[in-house]
């Protein structure tokens, strides 16, 4: 067997690579969703002085380039700070920082799409405002916010691909290694290609299920 | 008893509400007449807190709802009926009726659940109770907005306009609704433009006119003619609605 045919190995190989981008996915997004969504609900309670800073903060994020906020964190912050940031470090806090401001600004439109009507017929009956955003925001919201917030899940899928710049072995970075050796590199591209295609379908699937359960009440069933 | 006295309300330079002064005691029936923009939600909307007065006082069982520490209980005293429902959508409409006894009168789940479903089935929608607001009529949608508001056990109903978004065969149901009510004692503030149907169940009638309560007098003495009827804007506001 030549140096620069395919071997099994490369399959486990492209697995891992591809599990560690759905890995930094999963966790990136969860931070983002946290993050995010605690801004937003910071804004509904109207903090003051916060909430501008937020809206700010959401608008750098959002209105640079990824790469660029990546090299910030992760060549710019150790030279500022003299601290080490690992690539899977600055990974993290990169993705997590853009996926909250997209989210953020997501949950923000969702909030303000329901109507006052909702909020006062809730008030006049006595519950708090905590109350209100859970029971009565929230679920509403939820189901404005999924199409927007799976469109938005499936691009920062593909924008994970960014880290293989600074070394993170993620499945971008295996075609990488698979290319330069094999020097196959339509092959290789397409795999890589494909397999990003899958999940990110996946999550699309998953995306339109839920906001099939979370529309259900609109649906006209028959008197 | 609900007690309005010298109620303003202004929106930018519009004055809305110029000095209201309103008794409503338990057990009475008042309704509030008056053209379009007379200020007749207005009004409604500062009983239940939901505008700031811009000056005079409202109190509930004398809490005033001016006061933040007393609005709580002004609003467990009363209990808001809209005109376009404002019913919560991703609710069924037992969920609907439950949510406030739940989360407001800490009522445990069970028995929020077994209120809500006899009070549903008290107004014909016993069948209906686990459908959403989209799969039931307009009518049947305000019969739950008013299972919502008697699921909170409150001493005063605000009614504004509850019939005016559905057709006449709704209207008639949701009125019957509003008779049983009436017979049973329930104290009402009865915004409306059905006029005869506010002529039977009142105990009196008030008339709004550009943000001026005009008359407040009983029911039968509001439609006489040298009561209610000698006033030319009454007069004329009774008879367009009864061309209509
Ligand atoms: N939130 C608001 N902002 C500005 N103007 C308002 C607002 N609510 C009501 N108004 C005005 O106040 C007047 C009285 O309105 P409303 O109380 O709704 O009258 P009615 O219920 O008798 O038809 C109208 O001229 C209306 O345009
Ligand atoms: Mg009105």
């Amino acid at each position: 067997m030549r140096y620069t045919s395919f071997t099994s190995y490369d399959l486990i190989l492209l697995a891992q690579g591809l599990g560690v981008s759905v890995a930094l996915f999963l966790v990136t997004t969860l931070i983002g969703f946290l993050i995010g969504t605690i801004w937003a609900v910071m804004r509904f309670y109207r903090v003051p002085l916060l909430t501008p800073l937020i809206t700010f903060l959401a608008e750098l994020l959002k209105n640079s380039p990824v790469l660029v906020q990546l090299f910030l964190v992760f060549f710019g912050l150790p030279a500022l700070l003299k601290i080490n940031v690992t690539p899977v470090e600055a990974a993290v806090i990169t993705l997590s920082g853009n996926t909250a401001a997209f989210i953020y600004v997501i949950a923000v439109a969702a909030i303000e799409s329901i109507g006052r009507d909702q909020i006062e017929s809730a008030r006049v009956f006595g519950l708090s405002r905590w109350q209100i955003l859970r029971h009565v925001v929230a679920p509403q919201a939820m189901a404005f916010a999924i199409g927007p917030l799976t469109g938005l899940l499936v691009n920062q899928l593909q924008v994970t691909s960014l880290i293989s710049v600074i070394g993170v072995v993620d499945l971008t970075k295996i075609g990488n290694i698979l290319n330069l050796r094999t020097l196959k590199p339509f092959i290789v591209w397409t795999v890589v290609g494909g397999l990003y295609y899958i999940a990110a379908k996946l999550i699309a699937l998953g995306g339109a299920r839920l906001e099939r359960r979370l529309r259900a009440h609109t649906a006209w069933k028959g008197l | 008893m609900i007690r309005a006295r010298g109620v303003q309300k202004s929106f930018g330079s519009a004055v809305v509400l110029d000095g209201i002064d309103l008794d409503v005691n338990v057990g009475e029936v008042v309704s509030i007449l008056g053209s379009s923009g007379s200020g007749k939600s207005t009004l409604i909307r500062c009983m239940n807190g939901l505008e700031r007065l811009d000056g005079g006082l409202i109190t509930i069982d004398d809490f005033d709802v001016s006061n933040p520490k007393d609005l709580a209980e002004a609003r467990k005293r009363s209990a808001t009926v809209f005109q376009l429902f404002n019913l919560y959508p991703h609710m069924t409409a037992v969920e609907n009726v439950t949510l406030a006894p739940i989360q407001v009168l800490r009522i445990p789940r069970a028995q929020a659940e077994s209120e809500a479903r006899a009070l549903l089935d008290s107004v014909g929608l016993g069948a209906r109770a686990d459908a959403y607001p989209a799969q039931l009529s307009g009518g049947q949608r305000q019969r739950v907005g008013i299972c919502r508001a008697l699921a909170m056990k409150p001493r005063y109903l605000l009614l504004d306009e509850i019939t005016s978004a559905l057709d006449p065969e709704m209207t008639a149901e949701v009125l019957n609704i509003l008779a049983q009510l009436a017979r049973t004692g329930t104290t009402m503030v009865f915004v409306t433009h059905e006029i005869e149907f506010a002529r039977t169940i009142s105990s009196r009638i008030v008339f709004l006119d550009k943000g001026r309560l005009v008359v407040d007098l009983p029911t039968d003495r509001f439609f006489a003619g040298d009561g209610g009827m000698a006033n030319a804007r009454i007069a004329q506001f009774l008879s367009k609605m009864r061309k209509e």
